[in-house]
């Protein structure tokens, strides 16, 4: 038995390793060829970003089991912070060209990596204030509530009052990049990477719990509110981590960025993915991203043999995609990974669940070719 | 002899209803106190009210000579009152032994940063071993990795009372254990209520239909009717007294 368990983190750890080096094998190939790759970097930029967002969401939905829809408010948070404090101080007069700067900020700029702990910790912090009162309530009433403070930061950073520090409705520019794909990389893996290990904690057990059955929860000692506040502030703390990793992405950004539509597509690749599933959340920030770039030819206009086809304009591409989705949630009503995880394990298992149902299946054909004589 | 649980004139009303009506209950050191009566009476209210889900309307109630009225439900299962449910309550998606694990998670002091970067590798060990140990108890270890919805009828009202166990109580609540249970399977559970007494001395307030469990097992019964206390004393008493048969047992 313990020999059983030791081969396997042998094999485990060997599996592990190749799986590292792959990877950086494909990131220092992209990152080589990047003028060629620019395409594929920055999909795969995208989609490590939102996956972060995804898990973080996935935290507090997929795994305490309350449905909040506040993502796009802490990812702007998030988002401004590290670009008010990360823009250089030299850019700034034409980046505040029409309102000024408020003088508190105007010469402060901050290391990259402070400042998105910083965006983190301020969206934590909004979150920590609201969940007092919101987590009180259930189900659908903590949607509602969510949803209306995303909107209402929102509106707070685009209001007249909020002109010299958020640069109101015309947005911040000249947000400094990332280098290079590593950076993102490796920022989106420590994210994931620890809230993975808060998961399978002793305190990642107890969101579970909640989420399973609160009355229960609470008649073995669990603090309903304490560990509701926990997920929420964590998981938002890594939402405005997100945001501003979105920011540096995306160079400039304003209110319109974080509209309620940004919360739904991080819904759907929780959804896709697999409530509960860290790494359905991770696969389906991968698809749905690449996905959305895939689909685009079917919003060029087609000509086939002379003959224009009529329904190639833009904004098929959505309903093309928005088809496919329908179809995956028929099919895998419970996401692509349905609560799972890809363990190296789980493959095995997998394979070997496959192998036995052919042999199975082979068996009753088998039978009935025998019936049929 | 020491009481553990003593609820002095508790009431509850919701609305217009009196649910509870000056109830008096003492439950002692080990010993198994049955709570009978029709549907309706406030059986479960009363355990509500113990376990802090429900606030008195007025009257006391006392976890080993102290108040607990107004406290939390999480706090007064760490002040060692551990329940089950009428319907069974378990964390149905996650498997038996992580069921057990979590009950276990209030007696080890780790916050989230020492969980997470995975320094209380100490207290996990604790945890674990304890969750094990008590799984091997009940017979249940060999399930240890299904989920626990999975399990039939029978086993999943073990792993409820296994979980309750692993909170460490010193008073265990049980709402009918024995519901849906067939005779074969109602006698196996009047032996382990009385052999987790024993083992780890436990005091137990159990409300059940059953009667041939309750008069097998309890020191002594409290009859509720209406919210209100009609008769108190041991099983033979209640057995032959009128009240109580033309209230509940019928003739």
């Amino acid at each position: 038995m313990n020999n059983n368990v030791k081969i396997k983190n042998i094999r485990n750890l060997i599996i592990s390793l190749i799986l590292i080096l792959a990877t950086f094998a494909i990131l220092s190939f992209l990152d080589s060829n990047s003028d060629e790759m620019g395409y594929a970097i920055s999909i795969i930029e995208r989609s490590l970003i939102f996956a972060v967002v995804a898990v973080s969401m996935n935290l507090v939905n997929g795994f305490t089991g309350l449905f909040s829809l506040g993502q796009a408010g802490f990812m702007a948070i998030g988002a401004y912070v590290t670009a008010i404090f990360t823009i250089p101080i030299a850019k700034r007069p034409s980046v505040y060209y029409i309102n000024g700067i408020n003088e508190l900020i105007a010469n402060i700029e901050i290391p990259i990596p402070v400042a998105l702990i910083l965006g983190g910790l301020v969206a934590a912090g909004f979150a920590a204030l609201i969940g007092i009162p919101v987590l009180r309530l259930k189900s659908d009433y903590l949607a509602i509530a969510t949803l209306g403070f995303a909107e209402i930061i929102r509106a707070i950073i685009a209001s007249p009052m909020m002109d010299k520090i958020t640069n109101g409705s015309y947005g911040l520019k000249g947000i400094p990049a990332f280098n290079n794909i590593y950076e993102v990389f490796i920022l989106s893996f420590i994210c994931i990477s620890l809230m993975v290990l808060l998961i399978n904690s002793s305190y990642g057990r107890a969101f579970m719990a909640i989420r399973e059955n609160e009355i229960a929860a609470e008649s073995v000692g669990i603090n309903l509110f304490k560990m509701k506040e926990l997920s929420f502030v964590i998981s938002s703390f890594f939402t405005g981590v997100g945001g501003g990793m979105l920011a540096m992405f995306m160079r400039s950004i304003d209110s319109k960025t974080f509209q309620l539509s940004l919360t739904y597509d991080i819904l759907l690749i929780v959804i896709l993915g697999g409530i509960g599933s860290v790494s359905g959340s991770i696969l389906g920030a991968f698809i749905i991203t690449a996905g959305k770039e895939l689909l685009r030819f079917f919003d060029e206009p087609l000509t086939i043999g002379g003959v224009n086809i009529p329904l190639f304009k833009p904004g098929l591409r959505m309903v093309v995609f928005s088809i496919l989705l329908m179809l995956i949630v028929l099919f895998w009503n419970k996401g692509l990974m349905g609560g799972h995880e890809i363990t190296y394990d789980n493959i095995g298992k997998f394979f070997k669940n496959l192998q036995s149902k052919l042999r199975l299946k082979q068996a009753s054909n088998n039978k009935q070719t025998i019936k049929e004589r | 002899m020491k009481e553990v649980l003593k609820l002095t004139n508790l009431s509850i009303i919701f609305g217009g209803l009196v649910a509870i009506d000056d109830l008096n209950l003492t439950v002692n050191d080990n010993e198994i106190v049955a709570l009978i009566g029709p549907n309706g009476a406030g059986k479960t209210t009363c355990f509500n009210l113990i376990t802090g889900i429900y606030k008195p309307t007025t009257g006391n109630i006392a976890l080993n000579r102290q108040t607990i009225v107004g406290k939390r439900p999480d706090e007064i299962t760490k002040l060692g009152i551990a329940r089950t449910f009428q319907n069974i309550r378990l964390f149905s998606e996650l498997s038996v032994f992580d069921n057990v694990l979590i009950a276990d998670h209030l007696r080890v002091n780790d916050n989230v940063f020492t969980a997470t970067t995975r320094l209380n590798f100490k207290q996990e060990k604790f945890m674990r071993e304890q969750a094990e140990q008590l799984l091997e108890e009940q017979g249940l270890i060999h399930l240890k990795d299904e989920k626990a919805k999975n399990l039939p009828y029978g086993l999943q009202r073990k792993l409820e009372i296994a979980r309750a166990l692993a909170t460490k109580p010193s008073l265990l609540l049980l709402d009918e254990p024995a519901a849906g249970m067939n005779p074969q399977e109602t006698m196996e559970l009047t032996s382990l209520i009385d052999n987790i007494r024993h083992k780890y001395n436990l005091s137990i307030l159990v409300i059940e239909h059953h009667m041939d469990l309750i008069m097998n097992i309890s020191d002594r019964i409290y009859v509720l009717n209406f919210g209100k206390l009609l008769k108190t004393g041991t099983p033979t008493e209640i057995q032959n007294d009128k009240d109580v048969i033309s209230a509940y047992l019928g003739e």
